[in-house]
């Protein structure tokens, strides 16, 4: 038969530093994992949000993404021969040339910052063709921009955070930083990494840049079931180029998000032992000061195992209480608006942390795991207490 | 002649330390009826302790068997022990040895804790118990909130709350002044006349020692002296 749980609750109170100081280590521990978790789990989930199987991305070979991709007119006229290409309404297969280059942007003035500090910025120069391919893309304010002229439309994520792109704003970008253009429209990309990019005319952005060749070409499939034949082609000695359904290419730029799981997984697992430490520190000390209640409580009849139960318990107090204020505190910050800067294409992509059922079920574990395993060898030592000794020594 | 609540027979007790054998108890044989008020006296290190964990089953013999309320101690393991302590012995200690952060009625409450039954049938034999040691207006009172004696009525009344056979006593009134050892020792009385509980008491103090029907003098781990105190009967067992 187990001890009741007030009993533990209100043993808690007696020590109240000691209680007070595992229960901030415990929380800082699940804020930490949280907080990390939620942040690859934001981008992963913008990553992830773009692209469709229907679509490839086709670039040079070797090339690792856009920015570092150059594709000459010729290979572009050979990719319309790929088989199970998708016809336009006019029978003109779905492809969109695309030109992505990097400039800088101021970002818009937090309430910390005394001068608004320069972020690299993907601009993707497109045909209107494009946002028939990339159909997530929706203008959500203002209109598209025009074939030819110096318009230009901002992703949603991009619009909160960088200057001078409201509607009606003028922009400088081009490599001589002389060109101005101007925002016409705000789009939506479904949280997808376009949105953190502008949009302009391909034209337009190839002769402010300097930029006579395309980066990369987007084309739709008849089907997925095409997609083997259509990467073989492309791949292949007629084309010689490289193609990836949408999804993959951004999956495998979400892969450098590995190392961050991998660096917070050591991080979270160095400060979890320091909190089982803590834990056990603060046991320690609880059944050495509560000797002759244990051997009163053996003598009347309580077994071992309803000790051990009740000291396991006991920490598992702190810890799920910890937890839950942990938990509340990442919640706040779920949902904060953050910047990461990809090393594959050295431009800044915006996410929102998310924080998600599974980070909220990861940081509930971590915290019972630290309360067992903190708790096992005093709660251990307390079962085992020879009751005599406790009697005789209290 | 009442049946034997305590039966020991050449019971002996070594203790282990640093390699050396140290005889405790010396091949003690015993036998206390059922509804007896035995004392136990002697000097320090006579053994009298070790005798009363033997006997409440919270150490075992190095030789010899023990037999009490019906059980051979001796022949059970320590999860037997542990559930035949719950049943039939109430433990009273020197120190009180009280939950400091339960009330009264919460200490009291916790033998029961073992037993399947309702709470409402819980909070019934909590007031009950209380109300045989006079604290029936302390149920809500933490032990820092008692006086020494009242703490040892808790304990007292946390003893008999299982109404077990026997009451085991380990200077009871050690740690009491002279009025509120008497008043503890009359409530023993009480106990033991007119709720026929057996009861072995281990005690330095004379007076104390007077309350009991039965002395028996302990010294170097051997039985002394055995005598009745004239004056009190012992209780009638139903």
């Amino acid at each position: 038969m187990a001890l009741p749980l007030y009993y533990n609750w209100r043993n808690l109170q007696r020590r109240k530093l000691s209680t007070t100081l595992t229960f901030i280590v415990v929380t800082v521990v699940v804020v930490v994992l949280c907080v990390l978790l939620s942040f690859t789990a934001g981008i992963r989930a913008s990553l992830a949000a773009t692209g469709t199987n229907l679509n490839l991305i086709v670039l040079k070979p070797g090339a690792t993404a856009e920015s570092t991709s150059v594709l000459v007119p010729d290979e572009i006229g050979r990719l319309v021969q790929t088989p199970g290409i998708a016809l336009g309404s006019d029978g003109s297969p779905l492809m969109s040339r695309e030109l992505c280059v990097q400039t800088t942007v101021p970002r818009r003035l937090s309430a910390r910052d005394k001068e608004p500090a320069p972020a690299n910025v993907a601009i993707r120069g497109v045909d209107p063709i494009a946002f028939d391919l990339h159909r997530e893309v929706r203008i959500i304010d203002g209109r598209s921009f025009q074939s030819g002229t110096m318009e230009i439309v901002v992703g949603k994520a991009a619009h909160d955070r960088y200057e001078h792109t409201n509607i009606g704003d003028e922009i400088v970008l081009g490599r001589m930083e002389n060109r101005i253009y101007k925002v016409v429209g705000v789009f939506d990309a479904g949280g997808a990494t376009f949105e953190s990019e502008l949009w302009a005319p391909r034209t337009s952005i190839s002769d402010s840049y300097l930029r006579r060749f395309d980066s990369s070409v987007v084309m739709r499939l008849q089907s997925v079931a095409a997609t083997k034949a259509a990467v073989e082609f492309i791949n292949g000695p007629t084309v010689q180029l490289e193609a990836k359904p949408e999804p993959q290419y951004y999956e495998d730029l979400s892969k450098k998000t590995q190392d961050i799981v991998v660096l917070s997984t050591i991080l979270v697992s160095i400060m979890a032992m320091g909190a089982i430490f803590a834990v056990a520190n603060t046991m320690f000390a609880t059944v050495d000061g509560r000797r002759r209640e244990i051997a009163m409580l053996r003598t009347i009849g309580f077994g071992k195992w309803a000790i051990l139960v009740s000291f396991v318990v006991e920490s598992l107090l702190i810890c799920v209480s910890a937890c839950s204020v942990g938990l509340v505190l990442s919640l706040l910050a779920g949902g904060v608006k953050q910047d990461f800067l990809s090393d594959t294409t050295w431009t800044v992509l915006a996410f929102e942390m998310k924080i998600t059922p599974g980070i909220l079920v990861a940081a509930f574990m971590l915290s019972v795991i630290v309360g067992v395993f903190g708790a096992i060898t005093p709660a251990l030592r307390a079962s085992r207490m020879r009751i005599i000794d406790a009697l005789r020594k209290a | 002649m009442p049946e034997s609540e305590i039966e020991l027979r050449d019971v002996r007790k070594v203790y282990y330390k640093d390699r050396i054998d140290i005889p405790v108890l010396e091949g003690l044989n015993l036998s206390v009826p059922a509804g007896e008020f035995a004392v136990l006296m002697g000097p320090s290190g006579s053994g009298k302790s070790t005798l009363l964990h033997l006997i409440g089953g919270l150490d075992s013999p190095t030789s010899g068997s023990i037999r009490v309320a019906d059980s051979n101690l001796e022949q059970m393991n320590e999860r037997e022990l542990t559930a035949w302590r719950s049943r039939n012995v109430g433990f009273i200690f020197q120190m009180y040895h009280l939950v400091p952060v339960l009330t009264a009625a919460q200490n009291v409450e916790l033998p029961l804790l073992l037993f399947r039954m309702p709470s409402s049938e819980r909070r019934k034999r909590v007031a009950t118990a209380l109300g045989v040691v006079g604290l029936g207006d302390r149920m809500d009172h933490r032990p820092n909130q008692l006086s020494g004696g009242q703490e040892q009525r808790v304990a007292i009344a946390r003893a008999i709350v299982t109404d077990p056979r026997m009451i085991l006593a380990d200077e009871p009134t050690g740690d009491l002044d002279a009025k509120t050892s008497e008043e503890i020792l009359n409530l023993l009385n009480t106990l033991n006349t007119e709720f026929g509980k057996t009861i072995l008491m281990v005690t330095h103090d004379p007076r104390a020692a007077s309350h009991g029907q039965r002395l028996l003098h302990l010294d170097k781990g051997v039985l002394e002296r055995d005598e009745r105190t004239p004056a009190r009967a012992p209780a009638a067992v139903s």
